[in-house]
């Protein structure tokens, strides 16, 4: 089964998200936020990253920069969940090294359908 | 053209976060303070004391405020109203139906957190959820629900609140202090927050007019 990250400050956002990756057929690992997140993600082997962008200690964008340093998460790839419909930050992400950008709020099909067209 | 002396007078808007350059703005003669109003869907936050207002029915607005740093905002929303093939969200985790409630709840979360407001600080009054329009399954005690429930998940208190009831309210948010005036509107004379809460209502229960995706 193929495993994501799912990296969010919101607890609610985060169940949600859980939610309906579960419901896709996902085994989900959850961060609060990109300090949590890069720990896990060098614990656990993730087929995919889905990080929010404003959150505490490390944010999203932070948080995909860095894991593009580690070998083992050079080319899987990272969307980014977000309320940040901004160009700027946009750019910044994808700077970073972001597979995607996803503006909230999220279609959990759309959000399905993403995720499995970038991991094929 | 000669501008009236009136006119003159309305001091100049503190200037607008990014991205709500779209919310009605205006200087409120009567408490000589400037305001932004907001439509169903619509949420403002201001780093300058400015004073929210809206009206609700059956919707919800919540008001949070760094109360350390007196930047704060509100939010007005409502869920979809339920069908038949509605999953209970209180016992199954998150549908869809939620999202836009929880979209409206973490976007003026992160707002103000981005201001410069702090987690901790963090102080929230609810209002609305009236059961004010008819023929309608009680759509406002849902939104009450769904946001007490949020409020719980995130670990924020509630410190006010005015919610369900019969009447539509009028509420006045002083961003800066969390000062709040709330009035209850004679249901007769106020079709239009019907109205605007009926369109409202179709936009959320639609099909998903949701936020976009790029694959870079």
């Amino acid at each position: 089964m193929s495993k994501i990250l799912a990296v969010d400050d919101s607890a609610s956002m985060r169940q949600m998200v859980a939610f309906t990756l579960k419901g896709g057929g996902f085994d989900v690992v959850e961060a609060c936020d990109g300090v949590e997140a890069l720990a896990l993600a060098k614990q656990h082997k993730c087929d995919l990253v889905l990080a929010d962008v404003n959150m505490p200690n490390m944010d999203g964008i932070t948080l995909t920069r860095e894991l593009r340093t580690l070998n083992d998460y050079k080319y899987t790839p990272i969307l980014v969940l977000t309320t940040e419909s901004g160009t700027d930050r946009k750019t910044e992400g994808k700077k970073a090294g972001a597979t995607g950008w996803i503006v909230k709020p999220f279609n959990p099909d759309q959000l399905l359908n993403t995720i499995k067209k970038v991991m094929e | 053209m000669i501008n009236s002396k009136a006119e003159l007078d309305v001091p100049q808007s503190p200037p607008v976060i990014p991205g709500f350059e779209n919310i009605n703005r205006y200087w409120d003669k009567k408490l000589k303070v400037h305001a932004a109003k907001l439509m169903p869907g619509e949420l403002y936050v201001s780093m300058h004391g400015e004073m929210v207002v809206t009206v609700l029915g059956s919707c919800v607005a919540a008001c949070i405020r760094d109360k350390v740093k007196g930047i704060g905002g509100m939010n007005h929303f409502m869920l979809p109203q339920e069908t038949e093939n509605s999953q209970n969200f209180a016992g199954t985790a998150h549908d869809v139906e939620t999202r836009y409630g929880n979209w409206a709840m973490e976007s003026l979360i992160n707002e103000v957190l981005k201001r410069g407001g702090r987690r901790g600080y963090l102080e929230v009054k609810l209002f609305g959820g009236g059961k004010v329009m008819e023929n309608m399954s009680d759509v406002g005690e849902r939104n009450i629900d769904f946001v007490r429930r949020f409020l719980v998940e995130e670990g924020l208190k509630i410190v006010a609140e005015d919610l369900g009831g019969l009447r539509p309210r009028k509420i006045l948010y002083f961003s800066d202090t969390g000062a709040c005036r709330v009035r209850r509107l004679n249901q007769v004379v106020n079709n239009t927050v019907f109205s605007r809460e009926k369109e409202y209502a179709k936009k959320v229960a639609g099909p998903a007019t949701d936020g976009s995706i790029e694959l870079f």
